[in-house]
C-alpha cells in the first residue's frame, strides 16, 4: 500500500450559522499518495478551494478528519498549524502573493530561512531553484519587474523551497495565457517530482489537465467523480 | 533527483533575523509610508527636543550665576528658593562662615536690582552684581569684550553685550549714569540675561555705593571649601553654625531654582508642548502603520499561510518599529540641533543636553513599538485563508 501525503475523511465544512448557513462540503473523502500529481476540478462555487484551505491547514473544517503524512492535523490546535505548514506545505497562489519588497531570490530564501537554513546554504538553495524555474537571469529582480509567468514560477519554486511532502497550489493558471501555463504547471509537476513531493492543483484548466496523475471532480461539495489524466 | 545540501540549522533566533530583514525591506520599500513616517517620527523629535532645549536654555538664564559664581556654598536670606534680592545678611553671618571648619573661603556678594539713565533719558533697569577681589566669586564671566579686571578700575561697569543699544548705544569707555552715579563701561559679557534685567558687574566697593548696600550686610555670601572637604557637609555644618540664614551648595540652590520654576512657571506650558509633540508623533506613527498594514494585508495573509506565526509577525513589525524609530530621531536630532543653532542668541540659548541624544531615540523607539500595537491587532486578526480568498 503506498503512503498517503494527505487525507481527508468525511470532512465537512459549514460557514455561519442558523439560516444563514452553508455547507461547502459534504462529507468529503480525499487522498493524495507520495509522489502524486492530483487535480481537483470542478466548477465555481463547488468547494475545491475550501477543500484545498482545509488540506493546506489555513481553514478548520466543521467534522472529519484530515491527515497529513499520517499525522492527524485536524485535531492540532490553531497554534500548532503556523509550524504544520511551514514544515509540510507549499502553497502556490492565484496571484502568486509574492512578497513585492523582496527579489524573487529573496522570496524563496526567506521561506528557508524561515525553516531554519543557514543563510548562505538558504541562498544557494534559492539559486538553485530559480535556476530550475529558468529564472536563474532574473533572481535578483523585484515581482513588480517580472511577467505574469516569471512570477509564477518563482511562487512554484517558494512553494517547494524546503521539499514540502505536499505543495498545494490555486489555480496556478488563472492568471496566465495559454503556454505559460502550461508551462508553470509542467514546472511545478517536474520539480515537485524531482523532490518527491505531491501536488494538488484546484483548476478548471482543461488545457492542463494532461499533466494529472489523477483528476478528481468536486461538485456541489461533494466528490463527483475521479478518473486518471487524459491522454 | 538532483543531489542538494541538506538544510543546516541556523542560530537561535534565525527566525527573528528573517521577519527583522523582511519588516525592514518592506519598510524601505514602501517609501510613501516611509516618509510619512519618518516625518511623524522627526516631528515628535524635533518637537519635543526643541521644547526641552529651550527650556533647558531658560533655566539656565535663571542658574547661570549660581552655576559660574565659582563658589562651592551659598548663603542666603532665609527662606530663599530662587536667585533674588532678599533681606541682606549681616556681617556676623559672613564673619561666622568664615571660621567655619571645612571652609577655604567666604567672600559676599552684592546682588540688586538699579537703573542706567540712557542719554536719550530713558531709564533701563539691570541687575548689579558686586564681588570682591582676586577671585570675584560671582563674575564677571562669558566676556567679549574688555577684561574681567576692568571692574578694579574706579567707577567701572561690564555691561552685557545685547543691551548696548538698549543703554544708548552703548561702547568701551560710554559714560552712563547707574543709580544717579556715572560709570565706565569696561567690557561686555554675552548671553547674562536671566528672567529679570541683564547683569551688570561692578566691584563690590562701587556695588555698594551705587545700591546704598552697608559694607556690613551682604545679598549673598559665597562659600569655596577646603580640598579633600565634602561641601554637602560642609554646608550642613554652616547651617549648623548660622541657623537664621540658608545655605545649600551650588548644586543644591540650582536645583531649587530649576525645582520652583518648574512647579510654577515653565513646567505646565514646556510640559504640554512636549507631549503634543509626542503626542502628534505618535497619532502618525500608529496610523502610519495601521494604514501600511491594510494596505498590505494580502502579504500578512501570505505571510501566515506559509508558517508565519502571530509572533513572527509581532518581530517584524518591532523591527520596523525599531527603524522608524531610529532614522527618524536621527533626522529629527540633526534637524533639531540645527534649529537650535540657528536661533541661538544672547536672549535665548537653547540646550540641548548630551543625554538627550540617547534619550530620544529610547523614547522614540518605545513610542514606535506603542504605536506598532494598533497595526498587531490587525495582523493578528487576520486569517491565513484569506489568500485563497
Amino acid at each position: 500500500m503506498s503512503e498517503l501525503a494527505v487525507s481527508a475523511r468525511g470532512v465537512t465544512k459549514t460557514f455561519g450559522r442558523g439560516s444563514l448557513a452553508f455547507t461547502a462540503l459534504h462529507g468529503v473523502d480525499f487522498h493524495v499518495e507520495r509522489g502524486e500529481f492530483v487535480m481537483l476540478a470542478g466548477p465555481s462555487g463547488s468547494g475545491k478551494t475550501t477543500l484545498l484551505s482545509i488540506l493546506g491547514c489555513v481553514l478548520t473544517r466543521t467534522s472529519g478528519d484530515v491527515e497529513l503524512l499520517g499525522r492527524r492535523v485536524s485535531a492540532l490546535p490553531e497554534r500548532k498549524l503556523p509550524a504544520v505548514r511551514l514544515a509540510m506545505i507549499g502553497f502556490v497562489f492565484q496571484g502568486h502573493n509574492l512578497l513585492p519588497a523582496l527579489s524573487a531570490h529573496d522570496n524563496v530564501a526567506f521561506v528557508l530561512k524561515m525553516k531554519g537554513w543557514r543563510d548562505r546554504d538558504a541562498d544557494r538553495e534559492a539559486s538553485r531553484l530559480l535556476e530550475r524555474v529558468d529564472l536563474g537571469d532574473r533572481e535578483f529582480v523585484r515581482p513588480a519587474q517580472l511577467s505574469g509567468g516569471q512570477r509564477q514560477r518563482v511562487a512554484i519554486a517558494r512553494a517547494l523551497a524546503g521539499d514540502p511532502p505536499l505543495v498545494l497550489a490555486d489555480e496556478p493558471t488563472a492568471a496566465l495565457d495559454a503556454a505559460n501555463g502550461l508551462r508553470a504547471t509542467e514546472l511545478l509537476r517536474d520539480v515537485a517530482a524531482e523532490r518527491g513531493g505531491s501536488v494538488v492543483v484546484v483548476t478548471h484548466d482543461n488545457r492542463i489537465f494532461h499533466l494529472a496523475d489523477r483528476i478528481v471532480h468536486i461538485e456541489d461539495g461533494r466528490v463527483a467523480s475521479e478518473e486518471g489524466a487524459p491522454s | 533527483m538532483t543531489k542538494r545540501e541538506g538544510p543546516r540549522r541556523a542560530w537561535f533566533g534565525f527566525r527573528l533575523r528573517a521577519m527583522a530583514s523582511l519588516g525592514v525591506a518592506m519598510m524601505l520599500y514602501d517609501k510613501p509610508k516611509l516618509a510619512g513616517t519618518l516625518v511623524g517620527v522627526m516631528f515628535a523629535v524635533v518637537l519635543s527636543l526643541q521644547q526641552l532645549s529651550i527650556l533647558s536654555g531658560l533655566l539656565d538664564k535663571n542658574t547661570m550665576l549660581v552655576d559660574h559664581a565659582g563658589a562651592d556654598i551659598w548663603i542666603a536670606p532665609a527662606g530663599t528658593e530662587q536667585l533674588q534680592p532678599g533681606l541682606p545678611l549681616s556681617d556676623a553671618v559672613l564673619m561666622r562662615a568664615r571660621t567655619t571648619r571645612g571652609v577655604s573661603l567666604a567672600e559676599p556678594l552684592v546682588f540688586s536690582g538699579a537703573t542706567v539713565k540712557t542719554p536719550s533719558g530713558a531709564s533701563e533697569p539691570v541687575t548689579l552684581l558686586g564681588s570682591t577681589q582676586p577671585l570675584r566669586l560671582g563674575g564677571p564671566w562669558a566676556l567679549v569684550a574688555g577684561e574681567s579686571s576692568a571692574i578694579e578700575h574706579a567707577d567701572t561697569v561690564i555691561f552685557e553685550d545685547s543691551e548696548r543699544d538698549t543703554l544708548g548705544s552703548l561702547n568701551l569707555g560710554s559714560r552712563r549714569e547707574l543709580n544717579g552715579r556715572l560709570v565706565t563701561a569696561g567690557g561686555f559679557t554675552w548671553g547674562l540675561l536671566p528672567f529679570g534685567p541683564a547683569y551688570a558687574f561692578a566691584d563690590i566697593d562701587l556695588a555698594r555705593e551705587l545700591t546704598g548696600l552697608p559694607e556690613n550686610q551682604h545679598s549673598f555670601v559665597l562659600v569655596r571649601i577646603r580640598e579633600g572637604e565634602d561641601a554637602g557637609v560642609v554646608a550642613r555644618r554652616l547651617a549648623d553654625r548660622i541657623p537664621e540664614v540658608k545655605v545649600m551648595t551650588t548644586s543644591a540652590f540650582h536645583d531649587s531654582i530649576v525645582h520652583r520654576l518648574l512647579a510654577d512657571q515653565l513646567g505646565v506650558s514646556f510640559g504640554t508642548s512636549t507631549a503634543f509633540g509626542l503626542l502628534i508623533g505618535f497619532a502618525i506613527v500608529a496610523l502610519s502603520m495601521f494604514s501600511s498594514v491594510l494596505d498590505h494585508v494580502r502579504e500578512f495573509g501570505t505571510l501566515k499561510a506559509i508558517g508565519c506565526t502571530n509572533f513572527d509577525l509581532t518581530k517584524l513589525l518591532l523591527a520596523q518599529s525599531l527603524g522608524y524609530a531610529i532614522f527618524g530621531s536621527l533626522i529629527g536630532m540633526a534637524v533639531v540641533t540645527g534649529m537650535a543653532e540657528g536661533i541661538r542668541s544672547p536672549q535665548l540659548v537653547p540646550i540641548i543636553d548630551p543625554r538627550l541624544y540617547l534619550l530620544a531615540p529610547l523614547a522614540m523607539i518605545v513610542l514606535c513599538m506603542a504605536a506598532s500595537v494598533l497595526a498587531l491587532f490587525r495582523v493578528r486578526s487576520l486569517e491565513p485563508g484569506l489568500v485563497f480568498r
